[in-house]
């Protein structure tokens, strides 16, 4: 089970990997960070996140951050449901999901293991959920909505190249 | 609306009078349009220097995550994500079923 933040949830929502993501991996996130997401419905990853929660294919929990997660709220300059997600994960022993600086920065010192949008997708091409063709244009993609330093996307290609080989 | 009032140099005088000549705008607009944009990349910086989270970024810019996700493409904010915690991630990865 991953525990999703929303900032790597809407982020896979906008390069159109969500679907996929929710197909191979248990995707939970915190009723928080639900709210967060749903916020605006007129947005397209709002009503996409909203019908997979509907579905049944993205799980919500509620999670209260209490005095600790107001204390690493404050610490990390980190948001509620940032606090929520991460909690959740410590607290099940699950894998955090997100691709904020701060929170992986307390994921650190937490111990909390962590997945970014951009290890999603090599996940999808590695278990072959997506063609080679279609994962270079998604690091594409990913390149410009995720701003990822280049040495990252140099790397992801370089992986993605070595597997298509194998293939 | 409540009024402060406070000191300015001359030459942030001028540019309150030269933004409102420009964009056809009260001063007293043109100094609050000034305000926000301060405000706006005040906290832009905060979060490229890895000084807050992007849910702090989108609650001080009263926008969702979402839109502030779409601002830091528009305005070329890199990712402060690390290639160290992009390894680190490689590892969490490789423990997947």
């Amino acid at each position: 089970m991953i525990v999703f933040d929303s900032f790597t949830l809407i982020l896979l929502a906008k390069v159109e990997l969500l679907i996929r993501v929710v197909e191979d991996t248990e995707v939970t996130i915190t009723d928080i960070v639900k709210k967060e997401c749903t916020r605006k419905q007129e947005l397209l990853d709002a009503k996409l996140i909203k019908k997979l929660i509907e579905e049944g294919k993205v799980k919500v929990e509620h999670y209260h951050v209490g005095k600790e997660g107001k204390k690493i709220e404050k610490g990390f300059n980190m948001g509620t449901g940032e606090v929520s997600s991460l909690l959740l994960a410590r607290k099940k022993g699950w894998i955090f999901a997100t691709d904020d600086k701060q929170a992986l920065k307390a994921c650190k010192v937490l111990r909390v293991p962590f997945l970014t949008a951009i290890h999603f997708l090599l996940r999808l091409y590695e278990k072959g959920i997506i063609s080679h063709e279609l994962v270079l244009a998604k690091v594409k993609t990913l390149e410009k909505v995720g701003r990822y330093n280049p040495d990252i996307i140099r790397s992801v290609l370089k992986k993605i190249m070595e597997k298509g080989e194998q293939k | 609306m409540t009024v402060m009032s406070l000191r300015l140099s001359r030459k942030e005088i001028d540019r309150i009078k030269e933004i409102a000549t420009k964009e056809n705008k009260k001063k007293g607009e043109a100094a609050r349009s000034l305000l926000y944009y301060g405000w706006f990349f005040f906290n832009l910086k905060r979060y490229k220097e890895g000084r807050i989270s992007l849910e702090s970024l989108a609650k001080e810019l009263d926008l969702s995550v979402s839109e502030t996700i779409d601002l830091l493409v528009e305005y070329g904010v890199p990712s402060s994500i690390s290639y160290d915690d992009y390894l680190e991630g490689l590892e969490t990865l490789r423990q997947l079923p």
